[in-house]
């Protein structure tokens, strides 16, 4: 009896362990034909973080359990990791660089990587910590946090190839998920808070080989220079992972901060191209638009949040658009294939700004800036949100976001001067002086995707680091920073079931289904926690 | 009784307010330290006129949220003369590198100079700066134990777990503090320690509650998520709310459990009490 039950189990865990397919390009394009999978960071290359999968709905939600939880051995910082599976197989990525595979129906580890660091790692303004991987055809590929970008054998997590990106020791550190397209590996880097100079870059997938390099920010003398003063440009660095449009051929990235941030005395002009959205031709590597947020920007408003790409209606025209909350409070709707402004609205309370102008360009409430005794400001150095991805769902045509709710004193301090290829390792320039816990708070709303009018919230109790997820089941699944797990009705935001997770979340929940049944995972604290229905 | 009810205090409060004890970061995208700071020279207190002025801006931007414009403490410790216990060298590399575990993050956005100026203006703040202790601590005491406040605080292991604890008072707050909170219990109640805003929310805040069948409670914040809110009543009693469950919860600033000593004691009296909770600086 003990040894046929020992035989079942090695067979019925050699399913999934034989099946790693090959994903293509194509499987990459039209992922919304295989909703069992989760095949990139954000879903589907326009990133709306979407499932088509139906089993768990606002009908049986209430009875999800948990199936199992993975707890990652490095008690360590942040996990903001969220999992790419394929075919029964889960990747996930644990604080700094490792890169663990499992079987996606019960966590049990296949394989588990880890780069040697060096011993002392550079990352300023940062956590030591990373956020997934990509795949494309038998091959895994992540970032690692001293800035390297390394192809896994999907099957045993043994190197293909290890190429350098850029220097740790000048302040390039990684933590996004690359992204994979028609052969070719997408990657950029953070560090903008020592200084460093942002880029983004194409590497050929089978080999390593660097395809292109895109600066964000110009070189002394390049044209864009002019925006900068006598400065020398910094920052701008693309240290989120972006979206793609397989029919225009065109990348969209998200820019972080100039450098110094808070005091921007040293910099006189609008910064080029920080803080700003670009779309790059993903074979050349050339930009071919871009649209600035917030130029000369003094609060570190990063726009290096995911975008999110969708077909609609305006003025009963059918366009091509893109969607992007952005960390200064306002949610922006631009035409993704000539990046011009369409409209911008709060979605946060904000205290920066008036409105626009006709091409999007902020009109700035005089005295916003940083000050030496505290410039109380909406919303806070943190953002209306950060890093964490919005959802949107295709049959609502809603676009969730877990908004945060606070303001900061923004304080002035030193101006810090940047010297090419020297990482500022005090960053100064200023910071925040936070308000207390209990005037600030979070939300999850849902925008018209095209109009940005709220349709509904539901309150949180503070300000959340957590993306949400929309299915077809008509559910959002979101997260507290006090470590709470729901899901809510996708029409009317109701609650419609919740778990303690007894820690803080920090990652995008996702959903797949192995084994005829869908799960939804997410981590809080130092563990990953897989539910399903009975 | 007291013994079990206070570990369940300490167990929910670690539940909730344990992950607020990251370290403090004055910045930005997952606002954090560098876990390596490659320049650890130590700290020179800088002192000049100039360096002091800095310092203090510095101070009161980054220092004060927690230990007060004058460093006599308010939501964290007094450090008055902490560079006197310390030394300039260690008190630098608290500054720098903060104090892994608590509240006092790692102040990577100063520059070794800045870090220095704020050092400086640290050295500064006098014990005397507020909060004076004119009383006499021993006469405190008696006053404490007459007035009927181990009813509800515990010190050394002795007394009621309704109230905070006061076994480190004296290490945690300033007199100015202690005297405020004597006359006006609620009027300014301090915040827990954390990490932007993850923390630092309002301790022992009075809230009122009412469930959808009617049934109102009035009571301290012991600790509050998302979907949950736990109170605890003036008899001690815990009340775990779920918020679905709720018609009515809202924040009573300026309410405390704590009945005001205004009328209560003389102006003496109130010296001596002040002396001898500042005088509490015991292990826990």
């Amino acid at each position: 009896m003990k040894a046929s039950k020992y035989v079942l189990a090695v067979v019925a865990l050699a399913i999934p362990l034989s099946s790693f397919a090959q994903v293509s390009y194509e499987r990459l394009v039209r992922s919304d034909r295989e909703p069992q999978n989760w095949l990139t960071y954000g879903g589907n290359f326009y990133s709306q973080r979407f499932s088509g999968l139906k089993q768990i709905n606002t009908g049986n939600v209430g009875a999800l359990r948990l199936a199992w939880a993975y707890q990652t051995s490095r008690p360590a910082t942040n996990m903001e990791s969220s999992p790419v599976v394929v075919d029964g197989i889960m990747y996930l990525t644990e604080p700094p660089s490792t890169v663990t595979a499992m079987d996606a129906r019960t966590g049990a580890k296949v394989w588990t990587w880890s780069p040697i660091l060096p011993k002392q790692v550079l990352a300023l303004g940062l956590f030591q910590t990373n956020r997934g991987v990509a795949v494309l055809g038998d091959t895994v590929y992540v970032a690692t946090i001293d800035a390297h970008l390394v192809a896994l054998d999907a099957k045993t997590g043994a190197v293909r190839w290890n190429a350098h990106v850029e220097e740790n020791a000048k302040g390039y550190a990684i933590t996004a998920a690359p992204v994979a397209i028609n052969g070719e590996i997408i990657i950029g880097s953070g560090g903008s808070e020592g200084g460093v100079r942002g880029f983004l870059d194409a590497y050929d997938a089978k080999t390593g080989k660097q395809l292109w390099r895109l600066w964000t920010v110009p070189a002394p003398g390049e044209p864009g220079s002019e925006t900068w003063g006598d400065a020398v440009p910094a920052g701008g660095t693309t240290w989120n992972a972006g979206s793609y449009d397989p029919e225009l051929n065109l990348l969209y990235w998200g820019t972080g901060n100039p450098a110094p941030d808070w005091n921007g005395d040293d910099r006189p002009g609008d910064n080029l191209y920080t803080c700003a959205l670009i779309a790059v031709d993903a074979d050349t590597g050339k930009m071919k638009w871009h649209f600035q947020f917030s130029p000369h920007e003094t609060h570190d408003w990063d726009a290096a949040e995911p975008p999110i790409l969708f077909d609609a209606p305006v003025g009963g025209k059918p366009r091509k658009l893109l969607g992007l909350a952005n960390r200064n409070g306002f949610y922006y709707v631009l035409d993704r294939v000539t990046g011009r402004f369409i409209s911008a609205v709060p979605f946060t309370k904000q205290t920066w700004a008036k409105g626009f102008d006709a091409n999007g360009r902020p009109i700035v409430i005089p005295g916003s800036d940083p000050s030496d005794e505290g410039t109380l400001v909406y919303p806070s150095i943190t953002g209306a949100v950060n890093w964490q991805s919005p959802s949107y769902s295709p049959l609502t045509k809603l676009f969730y976001v877990n908004a945060r709710e606070m303001g900061s004193y923004y304080v002035k301090s030193h101006p810090n001067r940047v010297e090419a290829g020297k990482p500022m390792l005090s960053q100064g320039g200023g910071g925040e002086r936070p308000l207390s816990g209990d005037d600030a708070y979070g939300a999850i709303r849902a925008l018209d995707a095209v109009t940005g009018k709220n349709k509904w919230e539901f309150p949180l109790f503070s300000p959340a680091w957590v993306g949400t997820l929309a299915t077809a089941g008509n559910l959002v699944f979101s997260g507290s920073d006090e470590g709470n797990f729901f899901a809510l009705d996708a029409t009317t935001g109701k609650p419609l079931w919740e778990i303690y997770l007894g820690a803080s979340l920090r990652s995008n929940p996702v959903t797949y289904e192995a084994g005829g049944q869908q799960y939804v995972i997410v981590s809080a604290g130092t563990t990953f926690f897989a539910f399903r229905l009975p | 009784m007291n013994a079990i009810r206070c570990s369940w205090v300490g167990a929910l409060a670690a539940m909730v307010w344990g992950f607020g004890m990251a370290p403090l970061a004055a910045s930005p995208k997952p606002a954090a330290k560098p876990q390596v700071i490659r320049d650890m020279s130590p700290v020179v207190a800088r002192s000049s006129p100039a360096d002091l002025a800095v310092g203090k801006k510095l101070f009161e931007a980054n220092c004060s949220t927690c230990h007060g414009l004058d460093g006599a403490g308010g939501r964290g410790p007094d450090i008055q003369g902490v560079a006197m216990r310390l030394g300039d060298q260690p008190t630098g590399s608290i500054i720098r590198g903060g104090i892994p575990g608590t509240a006092m993050g790692a102040f990577w956005s100063l520059t070794l100079e800045e870090a220095g100026q704020v050092l400086g203006y640290v050295k500064t703040l006098g014990a005397s700066a507020t909060g004076t202790v004119t009383g006499d601590a021993a006469k405190g005491r008696a006053t404490y134990e007459k007035s009927g406040c181990a009813a509800c605080h515990i010190i050394s292991g002795e007394g009621g777990g309704i109230g905070p604890e006061l076994t480190r008072v004296g290490a945690m707050r300033g007199p100015g503090y202690l005297r405020a909170t004597l006359l006006t219990p609620g009027a300014e109640l301090p915040h827990e320690a954390g990490a932007m805003e993850r923390g630092r929310f309002t301790l022992y805040l009075f809230m009122h509650a009412v469930t959808k069948d009617g049934r109102a409670i009035d009571g301290m914040r012991v600790s509050e998520n998302s979907f949950t809110i736990v109170l605890q009543d003036a008899a001690g009693r815990f009340h775990a709310l779920r918020k679905l469950e709720l018609r009515e919860l809202k924040k009573e600033p300026g309410k405390s459990l704590m009945p005001s000593f205004k009328d209560r004691l003389s102006a003496a009296q109130l010296d001596n009490l002040v002396a001898y909770l500042a005088s509490l600086k015991g292990a826990q």
